[in-house]
């Protein structure tokens, strides 16, 4: 298995108030080049941090220790080009003011060393790859204008279109209601498959994580507490608290609260 | 038998979007029980909130009745509907946003014990700690400001406003949808206890069927404003008949456990 | 860092700061340095500045200490102008609440009113409400908030539209709450802000007004103002021009001055709201 990227030691730490808050701690991981990576674990416990030190993101407050390697890169990652990006919010990273179509058309020109012509052609591809009923009339449509999956729709055509290694998804369907929850995993699980991307699923629902990805790392307190296969992690999680979190979550099979035997209070 | 703690009938609030007139609700019926679960689900826009606020009377309906506790919850106004206020509450999805910026713990719950006259000046603060204790708080939180607290203390803190002036019904609008897996939990059981000892009745509105399986007796799930079925929380997620029903519960993803 | 620290780090929030301290300063001491009337006759008249160091400003017509006046009508500019944004303030404050919350008819009725008086010179409205009550300080003060209230109304009502959509809003209307009290207890505070945002330039614009008032004669009769001193100069205006020049400067420092406090706390509060 040849990695992609590899993570040693990464601690890192936000100034705060004139306090220091340690959101990473001593982070050791090797993310393989195609492989599906899910992070999950509970609000505040490092998720997005990771993602923004792998990205590159983090704002000017944070300081880093320990390194990100790209042994499967082999040169330092440009953010856009080399790794994509899809938040939980769509609106949020989409310009209000800007066709969606001109958006997606900037990554391509820019990175791509495409003509604005050709951006636009494959804005419009894009757009048609990410299934966006009527990709002619979408080229032109402001954000405003298209629903929420449809927003995030357009981020993800955004985040693919300089056909990037790594795809990083951070909470990308937590806005979403669960039907179109499913059409976008299904959606990101088809696109990363089809361009041999590399996904860092960031996500809080372990039941969704453990159905679009291949492995699952396991925060809490900005530690890494297991990583393994997804299959070991939900059916023989090797921590205690893997195990509370599965315990607390519930599926469509879950018995009554009221029923369960032994419920404390 | 005696009629049903609420029942709503051929409810419908239409709203203008553009030109375009749209029913965001559409001739809705249902009814909950005394001490009973009813849960509302179905897909964005589908008109569930929309529901609550009517139930409510935070928006008015273009048609539809309501009947509360015997009464024609209509036909109610000024004093008399701020009165009976006090037996319909609501616990709104994002916590922080539900309660006045500059509010502190302590006030939020002195709000409707003074409103309602429940308790003298003197006896709401033992009141207010009682309150804070029975929803797995401690007093001393009391002076803090609301955005001083953890999103599932403030989420108590909303449960503790809701019960503080004995209701027959409370109004869950994606309540736990926000909370961390282990605090949404917790607040599940305790909404389970505060039903067992109180015969409190929940409309429970929720796109997680897992949740719903877990809290509700009975479910109606809403498409585009319209009831595409009801019934039996249990028997409407393992065999839905509707295609939104269908399409619910084929999205909702699924840990495979293969217990030991 | 706290937000006192931050405003006083903002350079034109330090020259605000600055000329209104010293302001404030003559104004508090005017009655500690010039104890006794100051529109009594001190000495010789028309005396000019900087000649004889017990009246370092000189004399005037009738021969009253200039300095003395300045320090006096200092109180009246700083009173007046107080008094009167703090009036327009709370007027506004409230009927753009009540427009805001309560909607419908009252809200038309309240907004037409508004437009009513803003489409009156706030100066012309003043006037004529001083000529027909009579010149006071208190009518003075009311004459003033009665043009200079419309803005606040417009800023708060704004500001309350979108509030009240809020679900804290709902959250008070399910607790049972009256509507009056949810108006003013849960909204008002919240939209406070902007509206405070407006008081410098009502400040300085209330003391122009009082000024100019002052200027044509309609100020309180029993006070020196700074408008009064200026238009008593005019009469010499070729022969001393510094009676009317000198009064002058302490109006335009003193508009200055209320205006570079106001874009400090615009820019601190800029500040803080592009942090969080
Ligand atoms: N820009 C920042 N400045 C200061 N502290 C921060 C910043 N961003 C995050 N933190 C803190 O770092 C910790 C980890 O935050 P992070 O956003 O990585 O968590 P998360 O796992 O993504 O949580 P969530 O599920 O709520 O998105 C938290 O304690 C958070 O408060
Ligand atoms: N105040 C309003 N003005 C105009 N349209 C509205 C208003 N409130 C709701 N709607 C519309 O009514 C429909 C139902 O909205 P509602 O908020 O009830 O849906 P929901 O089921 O609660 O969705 P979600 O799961 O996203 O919260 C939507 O199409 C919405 O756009
Ligand atoms: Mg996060
Ligand atoms: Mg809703």
């Amino acid at each position: 298995m040849t990695a992609l990227l590899s993570i040693r030691d990464l601690t890192v730490t936000y100034r705060r108030d004139g306090g220091e808050v340690a959101a990473l701690k001593d982070i050791s991981l090797d993310i393989a080049a195609g492989e599906r990576l899910a992070v999950i674990g509970e609000s505040g416990s490092g998720k997005s941090t990771l993602a923004l030190a792998v990205a590159g993101l983090l704002p000017a407050s944070a300081r880093v220790d320990g390194k990100i390697d790209w042994p499967g890169l082999g040169h330092t990652p440009l953010g856009g080009r080399d790794i994509g990006f899809v938040f939980q919010d769509p609106s949020a990273s989409l310009d209000p003011v800007m066709p969606v179509g001109k958006q997606i058309a900037e990554v391509a020109y820019t990175h791509l060393g495409l003509g604005w012509p050709q951006a636009y052609a494959k804005a419009r591809t894009l757009l048609e790859r990410v299934r966006l009923p009527d990709p002619d009339a979408a080229l032109h449509a402001f954000p405003h204008q298209l629903s929420g999956g449809q927003k995030q729709r357009v981020a993800i055509a955004a985040a693919i279109a300089a056909g990037p290694k790594l795809l990083i998804a951070d909470e990308a369907t937590s806005a979403l209601d669960t039907i179109v929850q499913a059409e976008i995993v299904a959606l990101v699980r088809q696109l990363v498959a089809a361009d041999g991307m590399t996904l860092l699923f960031i996500s809080h629902d372990i039941a969704l994580a453990a159905e679009l990805a291949e492995r699952i790392a396991v925060f809490r307190y900005g530690g890494l507490i297991e990583i393994g296969a997804a299959r070991q992690i939900v059916s023989a999680p090797r921590h205690a608290y893997t195990s509370s979190l599965l315990d607390a979550h519930l599926g469509l099979d879950a018995e009554p609260l009221s029923l369960q035997a032994g419920t404390p209070t | 038998m005696s009629s049903p703690l609420l029942s709503v009938s051929g409810l419908t609030k239409r709203y203008r979007r553009g030109v375009k007139i749209i029913a965001a609700v559409d001739d809705v019926s249902f009814h909950i029980e005394t001490g009973e679960t009813l849960a509302l689900a179905g897909p964005s826009g589908s008109g569930k909130s929309t529901i609550a606020r009517l139930v409510l009377r935070l928006v008015e309906p273009d048609a539809g009745r309501i009947r509360f506790e015997g009464e024609d919850f209509l036909a109610l106004g000024g004093a008399a509907l701020r009165s009976r206020r006090a037996r319909l509450q609501m616990v709104f999805q994002d916590p922080l946003a539900a309660f006045n910026p500059r509010a502190t713990v302590a006030r939020v719950l002195d709000d409707p014990l003074r409103v309602h006259g429940i308790a003298s000046r003197q006896e709401r603060p033992r009141r207010i700690a009682a309150l804070l204790e029975r929803v797995g708080l401690t007093p001393d939180l009391a002076p803090r400001a609301i955005h001083e607290i953890s999103g599932g203390q403030r989420q108590r803190v909303a449960i503790a406003r809701a019960i503080a002036t004995k209701p027959s019904l409370i109004v869950f609008d994606e309540a736990v949808s926000a909370l961390d897996l282990s605090v949404r939990g917790q607040i599940l059981r305790l909404l389970l206890d505060l039903q067992r000892e109180e015969r409190i009745a929940y409309l429970f509105i929720s796109h997680d069927l897992g949740v719903i399986s877990a809290i509700a007796h009975r479910v109606v799930i809403l498409d585009a404003g319209t009831i595409a079925e009801s019934g039996n929380a249990r028997a409407v997620i393992d065999a839905p008949q509707s295609a939104i029903g269908k399409a619910l519960v084929a999205a909702t993803p699924r840990l495979n456990r293969t217990r030991p | 860092m706290n937000p006192l620290r931050r405003f006083l780090r903002v350079p034109e929030a330090r020259a605000g700061v600055v000329i209104l301290a010293a302001l404030l300063a003559m104004a508090l001491s005017a009655s500690l340095f010039f104890p006794g009337d100051p529109q009594a006759i001190a000495g010789p008249a028309l005396l000019p500045p900087f000649k004889d160091w017990s009246l370092p400003l000189g004399t005037d017509r009738l021969g009253r200490d200039v300095l003395a006046e300045l320090f006096h009508g200092a109180r009246t500019s700083l009173a007046v102008g107080i008094a009167a944004a703090a009036a327009a303030l709370v007027i506004g404050a409230i009927i753009g609440t009540l427009a805001g919350f309560a909607g419908g008819l009252i809200d038309e009725l309240l907004m037409r009113t508004t437009d009513a008086f803003q489409t009156v010179p706030s100066f012309l409205l003043a006037l004529a409400f001083v000529s027909v009550v009579g010149p006071s300080l208190g009518v003075v003060v009311a004459a003033i908030a009665l043009g200079a209230w419309t803005g606040p109304a417009r800023v708060a009502r704004a500001e309350v539209l979108s509030i009240r959509e809020r679900d804290f809003v709902a959250g008070a209307r399910v607790t049972g709450m009256h509507p009056l009290e949810i108006a003013f207890r849960e909204i008002l505070p919240n939209a406070l802000p902007p509206v405070l945002a407006l008081s410098s330039v009502i400040v300085a614009a209330a003391i122009l007004t009082e000024a100019a008032l002052s200027f044509l004669g309609l100020g309180d009769p029993n006070r020196v103002t700074w408008g009064g001193m200026i238009a008593e100069g005019r009469a010499v205006l070729r022969t001393a021009p510094f009676l009317s020049i000198i009064p002058g400067i302490a109006l335009v420092l003193t508009v200055l001055g209320v205006y570079l406090a106001g874009e400090g706390v615009v820019e601190t509060t800029a500040v803080r709201r592009s942090l969080s």
